[in-house]
């Protein structure tokens, strides 16, 4: 079943420059799709126009059959910075969506420690932002796009400014969550190895286009020395290859 | 820097302070200098403590302290809701910026005289020209402190459906306060200079008002001992704006080595 579906989505900037250039792309309930390449090739672009942060110029956006024509509660967004508030405690941190909508009820503070919790860092609730180090805060910014229990998960490169052993430990971390909430992702990343570990799907774009797509049979769960495996690699390769315009 | 070396140079401070004092009693004692000039420190201080247990300085610091407290609270609260005003419509900003630089450069002093035609002499003019100097700081950096927010975390308000009232006490306004604190304390400073130099125009008692009287009477000395008054007092506000200033933004400030 087609969850989200993106429908011949254009979108050009002040009507010259095009960004983005009629493209289709359906994701099934429950799948994780990365988008890949090169700075400026659009992929934040068509992601912020999937949250409903940008309309496009032409072609709509459906999650489940409705039109997404602003941001709506059904997607969670997470931001290249975790873009936490500095003067909220980790905690009120993750029931910000919730506090902006209605007053904050015991059980929605119970699912915010839950949520702490499921990503690591049950003893930090009462912390500052300013006191965590960049893995945790990308932690809480996962937490709180999780808290309004989203049915699609969108994400613009979260884990780009993360060491590569960090990386890898949110990644796991990401996968387990999602997993568990059988949460629909759309991942925007440069990076091929962390598009090949988390995706069902890959799609690799250039200048607006979508130029190659590469389904990942890989075994699920999926855990730390698959990265290192021939299939990985030969995967990398492809994707690598895409990228270079030579598919 | 550590703990050890800051009481180091703190001590290093006083130190200085004792010698320049020092320093000054000296030489007045050696060259006979008229206290009319130039009062010696133990003099000054002498009429300092007579003023303060006799208790004639008091009525006048206390007035001093009001029309203060009275002009920042009062220029203070008016400046933050039109700079929040002001960043929250691009139309009033841009039909009232030419008007409200130009009357950043107007000197607030030289209105004194006018205020006191309008309001008589006494407590209300110099009120109203310290709001007056005390507003334009928090204008300017509640203005500017509410407008330069990250475009990341206005995206983020858009991304969860928050209301523009939403967006301007919890997001706008905390993400500037480190600004508008700012301005906050600049205006400390200068409703001080406001005060008494309003009483030197239009006052009939305060602090200000005092240093004319103790011109009139050729009384340096007592002058000396004003300014000494003065100086306290500013150092107690500038402090407490301080100690404000930390414990509101003791979130913000974490991690940043504060």
């Amino acid at each position: 079943m087609s969850f989200l579906t993106i429908e011949k989505a254009s979108y050009s900037y002040q009507g010259v420059e095009v960004v983005v250039d009629g493209i289709d792309w359906t994701i099934p309930q429950g799948e994780f799709h990365c988008l890949v390449g090169r700075s400026g090739c659009g992929k934040t672009t068509l992601l912020k126009i999937a949250a409903g942060l940008l309309a496009p110029t032409e072609g709509a956006i459906h999650i489940q059959g409705t039109e997404i024509r602003e941001p709506s509660d059904k997607v969670g967004f997470v931001f290249q910075t975790p873009n936490l508030l500095e003067w909220l405690s980790v905690l009120d941190n993750v029931l910000l969506p919730l506090s902006l909508k209605r007053s904050v009820q015991p059980g929605d503070t119970e699912k915010a420690r839950d949520l702490l919790t499921l990503v690591g860092l049950a003893d930090y609730t009462a912390r500052f932002p300013r006191e965590l180090s960049g893995g945790q805060q990308s932690r809480v910014a996962i937490a709180r796009a999780l808290i309004t229990d989203p049915l699609v998960l969108l994400m613009d490169e979260p884990f780009a400014a993360l060491d590569a052993l960090t990386r890898e430990e949110l990644q796991d971390d990401l996968l387990r969550l999602c997993d568990l909430g059988k949460t629909t992702v759309m991942f925007v990343t440069h990076d091929i190895a962390e598009a090949i570990y988390l995706a069902d799907r890959v799609a690799v774009m250039d200048r607006g286009r979508i130029r190659h797509v590469l389904d990942i049979d890989l075994a699920r769960p999926r855990a730390g020395d698959i990265r290192y495996g021939g299939d990985f690699n030969a995967l990398s390769l492809d994707v690598r290859r895409a990228m270079d315009g030579a598919l | 820097m550590s703990n050890k070396s800051n009481t180091g140079i703190r001590m290093y401070s006083c130190l200085l302070l004792i010698v320049l004092i020092a320093g000054w009693e000296l030489f007045c004692r050696v060259s006979g200098i008229s206290s009319l000039l130039i009062p010696a420190p133990s003099a000054v201080a002498e009429t300092l403590w007579a003023g303060l247990t006799v208790g004639f300085l008091w009525p006048h610091i206390w007035i001093t302290t009001v029309e203060m407290v009275l002009g920042l609270a009062l220029g203070c609260s008016i400046g933050f809701l039109c700079g929040v005003a002001l960043g929250e419509t691009e139309f009033l900003r841009r039909l009232l910026w030419p008007y409200i630089l130009a009357s950043q450069v107007v000197p607030k002093l030289a209105l004194g005289p006018l205020f006191i035609v309008w309001f008589g002499f006494g407590m209300t003019s110099t009120v109203v020209i310290t709001a007056l100097i005390c507003f334009f700081p928090l204008l300017e950096n509640t203005l500017t402190g509410t407008h330069h927010i990250e475009p990341q975390k206005r995206e983020l308000f858009h991304m969860l459906g928050a209301t523009r009232l939403q967006t301007l006490l919890r997001l706008k306004i905390p993400s500037g306060l480190p600004v508008i604190m700012a301005g906050v304390r600049v205006a400390v400073v200068l409703a001080l200079v406001g005060a008494v130099v309003g009483e030197f125009i239009g006052g009939r008692s305060g602090l200000g008002a005092s240093i004319i009287a103790a011109q009139g009477m050729m009384d340096s000395t007592l002058m000396f001992a004003l300014f000494v008054i003065i100086t306290a007092l500013g150092m107690i506000f500038y402090q407490a704006t301080i100690l404000a200033e930390r414990w509101l933004l003791r979130h913000h400030m974490k991690g940043t080595g504060q």
